[in-house]
C-alpha cells in the first residue's frame, strides 16, 4: 500500500466524494468566454478548471506546413504552474506533447478541415485546476470551443474517463481514485454515430471489467453531450441579445 | 426531426435527403441531412433548401462586400489580388483567398495601360461582384475604392496624396494610381 492510500474506496455504495459509482462529478460548462479569440468554452468539472480558446482557419505559418488538401488542426494543451499540488514547471513536457496529439486526433475525425485548404485551426487548452481525468474535461472544452468559433463539424466531442477502484468499475475518476485505483479509460466519443475518438487506457482491466468500464464511460460521454448543447444553445442566446 | 427556427448544433439531425437541398451550415451523410453550425435552423420551402443560421462563422466573401486587397501580380488584363480581409468584421478571412481586377473594372472610363491603374504590392479597397469562380472576381469602380496605400516604383516607399497625384516622400517621383477617395487616411 502506497502512502496516503486510502483503505476503502467505496463505503456504503458511496465513493470517497459522496458520488455513486456511476455518478459523474459536478460538470458546468460555458462558452463564448473570451473576446478576442473567435471561440472559446470554459469547463469546470468537479475541481478541474479548464479554459479553451479557438482561432482560424488562417494562414499558416511556418507555409510549408500548409497542407493543400485540408487545414491542419494544432493543438495545444497546457497546465499552468498553479494548477496541480506542487508546482508545475511551466511549458510543454512529454505528458503535455502526448495529450495535445491525442486531442488533435479526436477532433480531426470531426472538423470539417477538407473546407478550408493551406489554413491552420489553433486551438489552446489551458488547465487551471487539475483534479484527475483533464485530458477529457480539455477534449469537451475544445470541442465546444470550435463549435462557438462557427467551424463546420460533424459533431461535438464529448469525453469523459472510467476506471476500476478498490475492485469497483466507477465513473470519471478524481484524483485519490486516479492515483491510487487500478486503471483509468478515458475515452471519447462522436455521439451521433457512436465512434470512438479517444481511449487511452493505465492500469489493467480483464476484458469484461474493460466492456463493463467502456460501456459506462459512454454513457458519461453522453451527460457531458446534453451539458454542451446547453451550453451552446446559452452562448448563442447571449450573442443574439448583443448584436 | 427539427422544425423551422429551433436551436441546433454540429450533428444534430435536420431531415432526409429526399427532402431538402442541404444549404449552409449542413451536411449530408448517409441519405441524411445534419447540422454542422451551431444556430437556428432555417428552411425555405420554396425551393426547399435546408440551412443553418449561426452567430458566429468563418467569414466569406460574398457579391457585394468590401475588401481589404494586397495586389499580388499584375497581367494584361488584369490583377491579381489576394484578400486580407473583409470590412466590418472582426475575424480574419480563412487565408488563401485570392481574387482578380479586371480591366474593365477598375475605373469608370476606358483603361489603356493597367500599369498606369494598378501595381504589385498596392493594398487596395475591392468590391465583391463574383463569388462563383474562382479566383473570385472584384472591382475598383465605386470613388471610395482603388489603392488606400501605394508604393514608389523605384524606392518602394509609401507614396504621398499631393492634390491629385501621387508622390514619392524620397525620390519625388509622380505616379498614377486608381486611388481611393480614403488614400492614406488609414480608414477603411
Amino acid at each position: 500500500m502506497k502512502a496516503g492510500e486510502p483503505e476503502e474506496f467505496i463505503v456504503d455504495g458511496r465513493r470517497l466524494d459522496g458520488r455513486k459509482v456511476d455518478e459523474l462529478r459536478p460538470l458546468k460548462i460555458e462558452a463564448g468566454v473570451l473576446k478576442r479569440a473567435d471561440g472559446s468554452a470554459y469547463v469546470e468539472w468537479g475541481g478541474n478548471k479548464v479554459l479553451a480558446a479557438c482561432y482560424g482557419p488562417k494562414e499558416i505559418h511556418p507555409r510549408h506546413e500548409a497542407n493543400p488538401k485540408r487545414a491542419v488542426l494544432r493543438t495545444y494543451y497546457s497546465m499552468a504552474p498553479f494548477s496541480v499540488y506542487e508546482r508545475k514547471r511551466p511549458g510543454p513536457d512529454r505528458r503535455s506533447m502526448e495529450i495535445s496529439k491525442v486531442t488533435r486526433q479526436a477532433l480531426e475525425s470531426v472538423v470539417f478541415t477538407h473546407l478550408y485548404p493551406m489554413t491552420a485551426i489553433d486551438v489552446f487548452i489551458e488547465i487551471l485546476q487539475a483534479q484527475a481525468g483533464t485530458r477529457c474535461a480539455g477534449i469537451t472544452a475544445a470541442s465546444v470551443a470550435l463549435a462557438d468559433a462557427g467551424i463546420p463539424m460533424r459533431d461535438l466531442v464529448p469525453a469523459c474517463a472510467a476506471g476500476k477502484v478498490g475492485g469497483h468499475i466507477v465513473l470519471d475518476l478524481f484524483d485519490i481514485e486516479d492515483n491510487y485505483g487500478e486503471a483509468d479509460l478515458p475515452v471519447a466519443i462522436v455521439p451521433r454515430t457512436g465512434e470512438v475518438c479517444l481511449m487511452q487506457m493505465d492500469g489493467n482491466l480483464t476484458q469484461e471489467e474493460f466492456e463493463q468500464a467502456f460501456e459506462l464511460a459512454v454513457k458519461g460521454c453522453m451527460q457531458v453531450y446534453e451539458k454542451q448543447k446547453e451550453a451552446l444553445k446559452k452562448a448563442y442566446e447571449k450573442r443574439g441579445e448583443e448584436q | 426531426m427539427k422544425k423551422a427556427g429551433e436551436f441546433v448544433v454540429p450533428g444534430t439531425e435536420l431531415g432526409f435527403s429526399e427532402e431538402f437541398i442541404p444549404g449552409r451550415g449542413t451536411y449530408e451523410e448517409d441519405g441524411k441531412i445534419f447540422a454542422s453550425l451551431t444556430g437556428v435552423l432555417r428552411i425555405n420551402m420554396k425551393d426547399r433548401r435546408i440551412e443553418v443560421v449561426p452567430h458566429t462563422t468563418v467569414p466569406e466573401p460574398r457579391a457585394g462586400d468590401i475588401a481589404v486587397c494586397r495586389v499580388v501580380d499584375v497581367k494584361q488584363q488584369f490583377a491579381l489580388v489576394k484578400l486580407l480581409r473583409l470590412v466590418h468584421t472582426k475575424r480574419e478571412l480563412p487565408g488563401n483567398v485570392y481574387g482578380t481586377i479586371h480591366i474593365s473594372q477598375l475605373r469608370p472610363n476606358y483603361v489603356q495601360d493597367i500599369d498606369r491603374e494598378i501595381k504589385a504590392g498596392d493594398i487596395v479597397l475591392a468590391k465583391v461582384t463574383n463569388t462563383r469562380r474562382i479566383p473570385i472576381a472584384l472591382s475598383t469602380v465605386d470613388r471610395p475604392l482603388g489603392a488606400i496605400k501605394a508604393y514608389c516604383t523605384s524606392c518602394n516607399l509609401p507614396l504621398n496624396l499631393e492634390g491629385s497625384r501621387l508622390v514619392c516622400p524620397n525620390c519625388g517621383r509622380h505616379e498614377t494610381r486608381k486611388y481611393s477617395s480614403n488614400y492614406g487616411k488609414g480608414m477603411i
